[in-house]
Formats: C-alpha cells, sequence, structure tokens
C-alpha cells in the first residue's frame, strides 16, 4: 500500500477529547481486568498509607480514554488495518477518581522501513493526556504499522 | 503489605521474579471491553479470522498492563515512569506466557533515585512475542 500524505500534518492536532470524570469504579474494574495485585491501586486504606496517600488509577489507566478520531481525515485511507507496532509511554501525575482528563493526539511521524517481507509504513500517532488543573498524566506514542 | 522495594537494596542484574500465566479467551475480551478497545481481532477467534488474523489475540496493551502488574508487585511503592514496547508477534489466549525483567542500571540524581529495567514476554517455545524497557523510580531508605 502506498502511503501519501502532506507533512504539514505532523504536529496539528487532529483530535481533542474531554471525557467524564473519572470514577473510582472504573478505575477498580480496569486495574481487575489485567489481575492488578498490588493493594494501593486496589485497597483504600492501603493506598492511604501508600506514596500518594490515597487512591490512584494504575498508570497503564491512560490506555483506556478513546478519543473521538483515530486518525485525521487526511489519512482516512488507511483506516484502522495495521497493526500496533509498540508503545513509548511517559507517565505523568497520577489519574485520581474525579480527575477531568483531557486528550490531545497529533501525528507526531511517519516512516518507512524495507525488510526482508517488504516495506512497512509505520505511522506514530501522540497523544498528549492532561488533567484538569492542566498537568501532564501521560504522552502515548503509538506505532501504528502497515504494509 | 510486604516491605517496599528500596533503591539501596536493588543491583544491576537483579531478575524480577517473573509473571507466568494463561490468559484465557474469556479475559482477553474482558479487558478490551474494560479498556475501550475497539475491533473484533480481541473479542474471539471468528471475528480475528475475519479480520485476517490465526484467531483472537490480547491487545497490546493488554501486555503492557502485565509488565507493569510485574513491575509493580516487585516494587511495591516504586513509582513508573516510563514504559516502551515493541509489539514482535501475536499474543494468543490459552497459551502459556512468561513476562521477564531484569535490572539494567541504576542510577540517583537530584531528582530521585531510579531503575531500568529491561522487559521481554515469552511463549513455551521461548519466542519473543514483546520486548521494552521501563523506567521506575524507588524510594530510598535514605
Amino acid at each position: 500500500m502506498a502511503l501519501t500524505f502532506d507533512r504539514s500534518i505532523l504536529g496539528q492536532e487532529f483530535d481533542h477529547t474531554v471525557f467524564e470524570p473519572v470514577t473510582k469504579e472504573d478505575m477498580l474494574a480496569y486495574a481487575t481486568a489485567y489481575g492488578e495485585t498490588n493493594p494501593i491501586y486496589l485497597d483504600e486504606a492501603a493506598a492511604r498509607s501508600g506514596p500518594y496517600g490515597t487512591l490512584v488509577a494504575v498508570p497503564t489507566f491512560a490506555f483506556r480514554l478513546r478519543g473521538h478520531h483515530f486518525m485525521p481525515k487526511s489519512l482516512a485511507q488507511v483506516g484502522r488495518a495495521g497493526l500496533d507496532a509498540g508503545k513509548d509511554v511517559e507517565f505523568g501525575e497520577p489519574i485520581r477518581p474525579g480527575d477531568v482528563l483531557t486528550a490531545s493526539s497529533t501525528i507526531h511521524d511517519i516512516y518507512e522501513k524495507t525488510g526482508r517481507t517488504g516495506t512497512m509504513h509505520f505511522i506514530v500517532i501522540r497523544t498528549l493526556v492532561t488533567n484538569q488543573n492542566g498537568m501532564r498524566v501521560a504522552v502515548i506514542d503509538q506505532r501504528m504499522m502497515f504494509r | 503489605m510486604s516491605r517496599p522495594r528500596y533503591f539501596e537494596d536493588v543491583e544491576v542484574g537483579d531478575e524480577l521474579p517473573a509473571l507466568k500465566l494463561t490468559l484465557s479467551g474469556a479475559q482477553v475480551r474482558a479487558y478490551a471491553e474494560t479498556a475501550n478497545m475497539p475491533g473484533g481481532r480481541f473479542y474471539g477467534d471468528e471475528e480475528a479470522r475475519a479480520e485476517g488474523l490465526p484467531g483472537q489475540i490480547a491487545p497490546g496493551n493488554m501486555s503492557m498492563a502485565l509488565f507493569s502488574r510485574l513491575l509493580s508487585g516487585w516494587s511495591e511503592r516504586g513509582r513508573l515512569l516510563r514504559l516502551n514496547a515493541t509489539f514482535r508477534g501475536l499474543v494468543r489466549p490459552n497459551v502459556p506466557l512468561t513476562f521477564h525483567a531484569v535490572v539494567i542500571e541504576k542510577h540517583a540524581s537530584d531528582h530521585g533515585n531510579f531503575v531500568e529495567c529491561d522487559l521481554v514476554l515469552e511463549n513455551a517455545d521461548g519466542e519473543r512475542l514483546v520486548t521494552g524497557t521501563a523506567t521506575l523510580q524507588l524510594p530510598s531508605r535514605g
């Protein structure tokens, strides 16, 4: 698949989503869905004596935030046919119940690699997650691979 | 709660206790639904085959979450600052999986005490399905 695009799209925000306030129930449901065992993420009493002094979400809770648009319109031909090749994630301020999170997504990079199996195209989607105080909660670089 | 892991107690080369598990198809689907992950490939074999895959697969996010569980269980009060992963193979349900982590670097600065870990998820055949790195901030005895 030839991937044609205008490089001016790099860095332009294509999605800006403000989510409903985080609930304790959402935090616990996510943590238990993959079997988290650390009580500071599961039990309020343990959390009070933990490093944050209160119950916070597990770091990867930010993965469940889904914006309205996965790709900019100009890359609509790519669709969702790609495979998730990997992620680079930086975690910042912990997520607490009641937080109102905002996700802002841009195309961070587009490049190609040629290997034994042919040419692969990569699109790096950067999502910046902030809380209601403007503090950075996470920066998620998702590498999508297309053949 | 068991004792927290202190920076001074960690040495480069330390291997964290491996996390060994076999995901069921229902667990994978439940994670995908809870994590708001679209795509039938995470929901069942039939849906995945319709997308050209050999059968249901676990989301890459779930592998990363399980790495965070391994790191969290080891460090107790450590703070995960960075988590990077490259997805090299399909992670399938009903296959024995082992998540490995080893400390490859430790350093202290005015900003805190940090350890770097190499991460590998492999199946029973030793095939590396996910590789990555993580940075943790650990408490100090000082």
